[in-house]
């Protein structure tokens, strides 16, 4: 009697498991095929007399080294056109797609905290205030000066807030709740800055830093890639590895230290990835915000909260939100990519929360 | 039994501080009020300035231009500026005691976006939802209308299933960015001038305050801060989680949903005559807490107190910086982050979890 009850359950275990895997599945199939579809696109928007299949031939002949076209043929052209104008800003946004969004899961996971984003302890702000005391004062916090001195000031002004949370952790406890308390009061102090300078300038250089603060991915050369990739490569393997931790992070402080993880280390360790990730990425792009607080959302009511699958999956998902955004915003309007994120991606999250089932496991 | 006793005393003790700080804050707010007076575009000394209104007071005008200044345009802006802090703050708190989350704000579920959207149809279409009117009035209507679009939809949809508070928090943060959207294509599509007129409007500024709205504004926020006070040992239940709360004889998802809704009508009327002004809905309540703590029956009058304290002194030294200087937004954020910061330090709290 008690076996045949088992054995349905066991039956049953089985096929909604197969069915959750088939779902995780399916929403990278869709992602991966997204992103490919998009690469495409994108390059057809820059050199449009050839068709959508050639631009593929021509990126993987690139790749593989066979592109000895004769000189000024039409497919000579092409690969240049492709290889220096569309792929770099392709990878920039993928690049930039990953980076956030799997900074922003991590540091929902890390927080416990839904309305945690890459930014939440004020990368943003201090990113923002570098970038714009080079642009209106032109003071830079080092040597450098021009265009490298916006990107090294952001660089440095994003890692001040980072600094000063590793500096307190070093004398009081640090909650979650402290962590983003100190980031909030941070972000605020720096932003009034911005305010203030942004309203004591004209109204060219205001526009400049005001593009600069919304984020763009226009004008992306070979130059930005390198730092950005290191960065996001590393950093994203290190996050992807430490899945289990997490899992454990979500069972609440008293529960992972109980099963043997160092909480508070662990916390401070990820703060510090997660601030040079995002540094990297913010320096060249600005501040693109929504990917990173809503694609670990999007995944989550899609597939539940086993960071194990949440990660990548976020990755995926940010990455095709962002190109696709990036891709409708050259094409069909001359918007900022953050905005037309946020105005495609807002009503499939919300059809997405109206529509949640609350047997997919989901959520905190 | 001596024990007992002894707990009690101090129990007793620790009430009457808690009392005497919020005493504090009270005192501190009736003392800034007649300083502020004195400060501003038009020079009034300190002492001229506390003359002229007991003289309007008394009926005994002596210097009508002044009178003028700091009657029609001062006091309202004073008395607004400590409604606003105190309404703002209290809306802080509750909703960070609703979602237990010491991220969330007044405008977390999104009103100020809305606001702003409505303002901008204004700006851009010149359409108001009551046809005919324009100008000052018109924002005000749009902005009220549209900030309550998306409790609305939350009422909805807690109508129809069962919503929980992170449910809640990412509608909000959905609609937020949907409404921010939107408003940011129409402003990209249009002029120069609108851009500034919205941008100016969104920057929270107390110098739009006037006799004619100060009334309802100051109404409202009295009732929905008495609302809330009375439910306050409700909402501490609240602390239990909802199981916890459940048990102890409480529907926490209608608690939830009946605190926030007030509240963010109340943040909604305030929203609509100054502007988001940010920063005190999310920290007046986390300094608050840190004073008195988590108890919502003394929380609630103290985070009403220092909210207007604070922004009464920030709008003081906005006003300090001249006309076309910085909003008091602005200095609040630049005086209360570091301050923030520091007392987060110092006090070492452990207030939240």
């Amino acid at each position: 009697m008690s076996e045949i009850v088992i054995t349905r359950t066991r039956e049953q275990l089985k096929r909604e498991y197969y069915k959750a895997l088939s779902r995780k599945l399916i929403l990278l199939t869709v992602c991966i095929t997204g992103i490919l579809l998009f690469i495409g696109l994108f390059s057809l928007s820059v050199f449009d007399s050839i068709s959508l299949g050639e631009t593929y031939e021509i990126i993987w002949n690139h790749i593989v080294g066979n592109n000895d076209y004769e000189p000024r043929s039409l497919e000579w052209w092409a690969d240049r056109y492709i290889w220096n104008r569309s792929i770099p800003h392709i990878l920039v946004a993928i690049i930039a797609g990953c980076c956030l969004s799997i900074c922003g899961a991590l540091m929902q996971s890390l927080m416990s905290n839904p309305l945690a984003d890459p930014y939440t302890t004020g990368i943003s702000s201090g990113a923002c205030f570098g970038a714009v005391t080079a642009i209106i004062a032109g003071i830079t916090f080092s040597s450098i000066t021009g265009e490298m001195g916006i990107v090294t000031n952001a660089f440095i002004g994003a890692m001040i807030p980072a600094l000063i949370i590793i500096l307190i952790s070093a004398r009081i406890r640090m909650t979650p709740a402290t962590i983003i308390l100190i980031g909030t009061g941070i972000s605020y102090f720096f932003n009034s800055m911005v305010t203030y300078l942004m309203i004591s300038t004209d109204a060219d250089t205001l526009k400049t830093a005001y593009i600069w603060q919304v984020g763009s991915l226009d004008g992306m050369t070979w130059a930005s890639v390198p730092l950005m990739f290191t960065v996001t490569l590393v950093g994203s393997i290190l996050v992807l590895l430490s899945w289990r931790q997490l899992n454990l992070m979500s069972l609440g402080e008293e529960s992972a230290v109980s099963l043997g993880l160092d909480v508070q280390k662990f916390r401070i360790l990820c703060l510090i990835l997660m601030s040079l990730m995002t540094a990297g990425v913010v320096t060249y792009v600005g501040i693109i915000g929504f990917v990173g607080l809503v694609a670990p959302h999007i995944v989550r009511l899609v597939i539940g909260g086993d960071n194990k699958y949440v990660i990548p999956l976020s990755m995926a998902v940010g990455t095709l939100l962002l190109l696709f955004a990036d891709y409708v915003a050259i094409q069909f309007a001359n918007l900022p990519v953050g905005v037309v994120m946020s105005l495609i991606g807002s009503p499939v999250f919300l059809i997405l929360i109206l529509y949640n089932h609350k047997s997919r496991g989901v959520l905190y | 039994m001596n024990r007992i006793e002894e707990a009690k005393k101090e129990y007793k003790a620790a009430e009457r501080k808690k009392l005497m700080l919020i005493l504090v804050f009270v005192v501190l707010v009736a003392i800034t009020v007649p300083i502020t007076l004195g400060f501003g575009v038009y020079k009034i000394s300190l002492v001229d300035s506390i003359i002229t209104f007991i003289q309007h007071i008394t009926g005994n005008i002596t210097n009508p231009k002044a009178d003028t200044f700091i009657w029609n345009v001062r006091l309202p802006r004073a008395l607004g500026a400590i409604t606003i802090g105190a309404g703002l703050s209290v809306a802080g708190a509750v909703m960070q005691n609703d979602f237990k989350n010491p991220l969330a704000e007044p405008y977390t579920m999104g009103i100020s976006s809305g606001a702003f959207f409505g303002v901008v149809i204004v700006i851009v279409s010149g359409a108001c939802i009551i046809p005919g009117l324009t100008g000052q009035s018109a924002y005000m209507v749009n902005a009220f209308v549209f900030s309550i679009i998306p409790i609305v939809l939350i009422l909805l949809v807690a109508k129809f299933r069962k919503v929980t508070p992170v449910a809640m928090i990412l509608i909000g943060i959905a609609v937020m960015f949907l409404f921010n959207s939107i408003s940011q294509v129409m402003l990209l599509a249009s002029t120069a001038e609108n851009l500034a007129d919205a941008y100016s409007w969104r920057v929270g500024n107390t110098s739009r305050i006037g006799w004619s709205e100060l009334p309802l504004l100051i109404a409202v926020t009295v009732v929905a801060i008495c609302l809330v006070w009375t439910l306050s040992r409700k909402l501490d239940v609240m602390y239990a989680g909802d199981r916890g709360a459940q048990s102890l004889g409480i529907r926490p998802n209608r608690l939830r949903i009946a605190s926030m809704t007030i509240v963010s009508l109340m943040t909604a009327a305030i929203v609509s005559v100054s502007g988001t002004i940010g920063f005190i809905g999310l920290v007046g309540p986390h300094i608050a807490r840190m004073f008195v703590g988590s108890n919502n029956k003394y929380l609630i009058p103290a985070s009403a107190a220092f909210g207007a304290l604070f922004i009464a002194v920030t709008d003081t030294i906005a006003k300090v910086t001249g006309p076309d200087g910085l909003p008091v937004g602005v200095i609040s954020s630049l005086v209360g982050g570091p301050l923030f910061v520091y007392i987060l330090i110092k006090c070492r709290s452990k207030v939240w979890m």
